[in-house]
């Protein structure tokens, strides 16, 4: 439909690109400003002179955080934990999701209700922690593997669109003898392939940025996850442990340390996120259309 | 049949970290002894709920809870309906994209992210906001520290993490607005102003209810993981919800009966207020989570 442009339409052009210009300024602000500091002097930084850009470009800060030993290690540990954790949850989802989506097989009702009845009751941080205890877990990554790789919103997503795939095309495989797992594993799950993208990258993220289990759980802090090593240089002024070599970080300050440190954990998501949008877009679509 | 098999993993998982933990909460019913363990401590009755209606101190918290919440609801719930609103009038599908990986980013940042990100910016001395408010001749803000102002730093935290990312579902909802009806409009003169208030909102007000009901039924999470990060002994007066609450009650103070019992009473009024709120959706619009 082409039209003539009135006053309103530029008006309301001018709200729409303005406001939204706005808002993703907002977005950005708090971001820039730690991209700037830690790329800035330590004379920048003390004076508090630090903007949107950088003052006294210089590197030091994030060489600092990049041979920084518990930095390293929490990196490390941080890795390690998104793909294990990752792979093993979206295994037992889709695992699961497909018993599950089999309507017509006996007791499968109320075995569903058992798993959904889990994502709106349960037994809360003091019981959950009094478990991992008992288990003998603590200080070990396994709370931080195990227990939530049951996540019944996934299985529920996983199994309607399980749901959704023509029973004919298992019917045939069925009368050829292929049992139930080549069957998921053959036709079901590659045929699955974008909500299986999806949940990956949600578990991935979720896993990625997990910090409260690893607060609860580990004490060690040769298996501190990234974010709760974090979490400690910003909340404990004094954890961040002084530069051994000064003349190689001549520019060392707290302040531009932690800005580092923070820009560095968020990178991968700042990288990877662009690309991976839409199957984050399909998901929560996907999530607000069933029922 | 081998079926029931490919369930037994995640019936294992379940039951262990599910289930397991609902059992434990009987120690809200016990004075819990970590040496006697679950079964070998002794029974109280409701004394740890009776203790949780006469203390003053979770009155505070649930106060707290619920103000939180409202606030988070009525400031920050229209938002994402007026960005998508402003989205779906703008044309240039590049500027659009651009804009709207930007917005939706911050929800993928952790809390720890955005408390640094915060923390930096909000500084008392050499914060970037206090910086820009010197420079006008006002004063420094301790964000963080005055109870003045603590609630307003979630606020608008929780809504710099989500509004953007929640527009996403009512951009969705507005792609399926049927599109005759823009043009019949047209046709009877409306302007695009007119369209976007008789077309548009009508055409997403079913979604806008869902979600709002539901948003309802989740008003005891004012944002546990958020509110740790962020408050301190000078804001617990107004910042101490009932996730903190449970979490100093029960890991820093070693009461573990008692923060069950507050636990337990928030997962159960919270049950009942989904319930609740799916029941209210699926009579007023239809539609229902479930």
């Amino acid at each position: 439909m082409r039209y003539k442009k009135h006053a309103e339409d530029w008006i309301i052009d001018s709200i729409a690109y303005i406001g939204m210009s706005l808002f993703a300024i907002t977005a950005l602000i708090p971001f820039l400003n730690v991209v700037a500091k830690s790329f800035s002097s330590n004379t920048a930084i003390i004076s508090g002179k630090v903007g949107i850009f950088p003052k006294g470009f210089n590197l030091d800060s994030m060489k600092y955080v990049i041979i920084s030993k518990e930095f390293q290690s929490s990196f490390r540990i941080s890795i390690f934990l998104t793909v294990v954790a990752t792979l093993f949850s979206v295994f037992i989802v889709v695992l699961t999701a497909y018993p599950l989506s089999k309507k017509h097989i006996k007791g499968i009702k109320p075995i569903l209700l058992i798993f959904i009845f889990t994502m709106f009751f349960g037994g809360g941080m003091i019981p959950n922690y009094l478990l991992i205890k008992n288990l003998g877990w603590m200080d070990s990554l396994l709370p931080l593997i195990v227990p939530n790789a049951l996540n019944v919103f996934n299985i529920i997503l996983v199994k309607s669109y399980y749901e959704s795939i023509p029973e004919s095309l298992e019917e045939s495989a069925r009368l050829d003898g292929a049992s139930n797992l080549t069957i998921l594993f053959r036709i079901v799950i590659p045929l699955s392939k974008p909500i299986i993208a999806t949940i990956l990258l949600f578990t991935a993220v979720g896993n990625w940025n997990s910090w409260f289990e690893a607060m609860l759980y580990i004490n060690n802090s040769a298996l501190k996850p990234l974010p709760l090593y974090l979490r400690d240089i910003i909340m404990l002024a004094t954890s961040i442990e002084q530069p051994t070599d000064m003349d190689a970080v001549a520019n060392f300050t707290a302040e531009g340390a932690r800005a580092a440190t923070i820009i560095v954990s968020t990178l991968p998501i700042l990288l990877v996120y662009p690309f991976v949008q839409k199957y984050f877009i399909t998901g929560i679509m996907i999530g607000s259309v069933k029922g | 049949m081998d079926l029931y098999l490919l369930l037994v993993p995640g019936l294992i998982l379940l039951l262990v970290f599910k289930y397991v933990p609902m059992y434990g909460i009987i120690i809200a019913f016990k004075d819990f002894d970590l040496n006697a363990g679950i079964l070998g401590s002794k029974w109280v009755g409701l004394y740890n709920f009776r203790r949780l209606i006469e203390s003053a101190s979770f009155g505070v918290v649930f106060k707290n809870t619920l103000i939180i919440s409202f606030y988070k609801i009525i400031i920050l719930f229209p938002i994402p309906i007026i960005i998508a609103l402003l989205m779906n009038e703008m044309k240039r599908m590049h500027f659009k994209k651009f804009i709207q990986t930007i917005i939706t980013l911050p929800h993928f940042l952790s809390w720890v992210v955005l408390t640094g990100l915060f923390v930096n910016i909000l500084a008392f001395s050499g914060g970037f906001v206090n910086e820009v408010l010197n420079m006008f001749g006002l004063d420094s803000i301790s964000f963080l520290t005055n109870p003045k102002m603590f609630r307003g730093v979630l606020v608008f935290t929780s809504g710099w993490k989500e509004v953007g990312w929640s527009a996403i579902i009512y951009i969705a909802a507005i792609a399926g607005v049927d599109q005759e009806q823009y043009e019949a409009a047209y046709i009877d003169g409306a302007g695009r102003f007119k369209q976007m208030l008789h077309v548009t909102l009508p055409g997403i007000s079913s979604t806008i209810i869902v979600l709002l009901v539901l948003r309802l039924g989740g008003v005891l999470e004012a944002g546990t993981e958020q509110i740790l990060l962020l408050y301190s002994p000078t804001v617990y007066s107004v910042g101490d919800v009932i996730g903190t609450y449970v979490y100093r009650m029960g890991l820093g103070e070693m009461q573990y009966s008692y923060a069950t019992a507050v636990g337990i009473f928030n997962s159960v009024v919270g049950f009942i207020l989904v319930i609740c709120g799916n029941f209210a959706s699926k009579k007023i619009t239809g539609k229902s989570i479930w």
